[in-house]
């Protein structure tokens, strides 16, 4: 550690909005939706001509909202430290799907950290527990390799939390290499389409078992703590933390595609629930900190 | 910092057949919104009126009052003007048979 180092701890820890956060040297974004959207937007398919050319899992996406978290039996619950969260809801049908989306570019090739306070829960629309409605939780990246930097790849490093499937309560980290076959869009040849968040190829994280605190009926939260370090040099990810755990990476990888030729440098991070039955899931961050050794 | 301005998508290239409506949209930071309805197709049958609908909780919905024309044409773009709306807000509609409509709704809320 150097003097500059303890100076920063020092300043950090002494502001109550980052000393919840252990970021990187280089604060890229720190996003509390307290705030407002803080540039999380919806994360629309790719299309040309027409919307019919949009691939169903996208177009079932809708845009998320600044939520108080309010339920029909004892009001809002709000943030950890304010009144808002992001709120990512699927639509209420098995298997549906959410993301909200950050688009960035990066500008050195290090270290990253992702940081977040998440909670998740189902609609409160049946009085029992409902422990086992949501499929999913789970975040991504969307990189490229700079113009120079070649060759390298688009890699997608995606986790997600398995809460549950058919009815059965799994809870444990997994992620995923494989997407799926891309696919030409329109008539240009200039725009292509692949679905990343496909319910196949997902992969369990070797020791990713983690029970999550749910509470006790189907309205209350606990708002919990997210670290993902990755290395943009190496395309490599390089720690995995929630709450109190922190799970080995040896046994991650990522989804790893041919460069694109417009999306040099980028930098997109993204958050996502899925339902597993026939009810809305949920998703809400209090906030984000993407930070960087640069 | 300027107050929060959100162009909301809560619609996009959705066939509206029989009940109809947008997904719940929370909003209650937002004092005023105004609700634009474009029909990305030629609608077939005759269409109703769209109704504003407000909720407490997402799942239990009451009409706000506001009832407005949909798009009669492809590309034709209506809007409603709402104000005082608590926290859920949706569009509905309640379409005949044989009646159908594709919708991209956006919700313009301020705080």
């Amino acid at each position: 550690m150097t003097q500059l180092d303890d100076l920063r701890r020092a300043i950090r820890e002494s502001d109550p909005q980052l000393s919840r956060f252990d970021p990187l040297p280089r604060i890229i974004c720190l996003d509390d939706f307290d705030r407002g959207m803080c540039g999380w937007t919806q994360l629309v398919g790719n299309y040309e001509d027409t919307l019919d050319a949009m691939l169903p899992g996208y177009a079932q996406h809708s845009h998320a909202m600044l939520s108080t978290l309010p339920n029909w039996d004892f009001g809002s619950h709000g943030g950890v430290d304010g009144s808002y969260a992001l709120k990512i809801a699927t639509r209420a049908r098995k298997g549906a799907q959410n993301v909200a989306i950050k688009r960035l570019t990066f500008r050195k090739a290090g270290p990253i950290r992702l940081e977040a306070y998440f909670t998740f829960k189902p609609e409160a629309t049946e009085l029992a527990l409902s422990e086992t409605d949501i499929r999913s939780f789970g975040f991504l990246y969307d990189l490229q390799i700079g113009d120079m930097s070649g060759p390298g790849d688009r890699v997608m490093p995606h986790l997600r939390f398995l809460n549950a499937q058919d009815g059965q309560h799994i809870q444990k980290w997994q992620f995923k290499r494989r997407t799926t076959p891309i696919k030409p869009i329109g008539s240009a040849g200039k725009t292509i389409t692949h679905y990343h968040l496909a319910p196949s190829d997902w992969e369990d994280l070797p020791g990713g078992e983690q029970r999550l605190c749910y509470n006790e009926i189907p309205t209350k939260v606990n708002w919990h703590y997210l670290r993902f370090d990755f290395d943009l040099a190496a395309m490599q990810a390089t720690r995995f933390q929630v709450n109190d755990r922190v799970f080995a990476m040896d046994g991650f990888d990522c989804i790893r595609i041919p460069a694109m030729k417009n999306l040099w440098c980028m930098l997109n991070l993204a958050f996502f629930a899925e339902t597993d039955t026939d009810k809305r899931a949920f998703a809400y961050l209090d906030s984000v900190c993407l930070s960087g050794d640069f | 910092m300027l107050p929060e301005n959100l162009t909301a998508v809560v619609a996009r290239n959705e066939t509206w057949t029989g009940e109809s409506a947008t997904e719940p949209y929370e909003a209650g930071w937002a004092k005023e919104a105004i609700v634009f309805v474009r029909a990305l197709k030629d609608p077939a049958g005759s269409l109703p009126k769209a109704r504003i609908e407000i909720s407490a909780d997402g799942m239990h919905w009451c009409a706000e009052g506001s009832v407005f024309e949909l798009p009669a044409k492809k590309d034709a773009v209506v809007f409603q003007r709402i104000a005082h709306f608590g926290n859920f807000l949706r569009v509905a509609a309640s379409l005949q048979d044989g009646s159908e409509i594709t919708v991209l709704v956006t919700f313009h809320l301020k705080a």
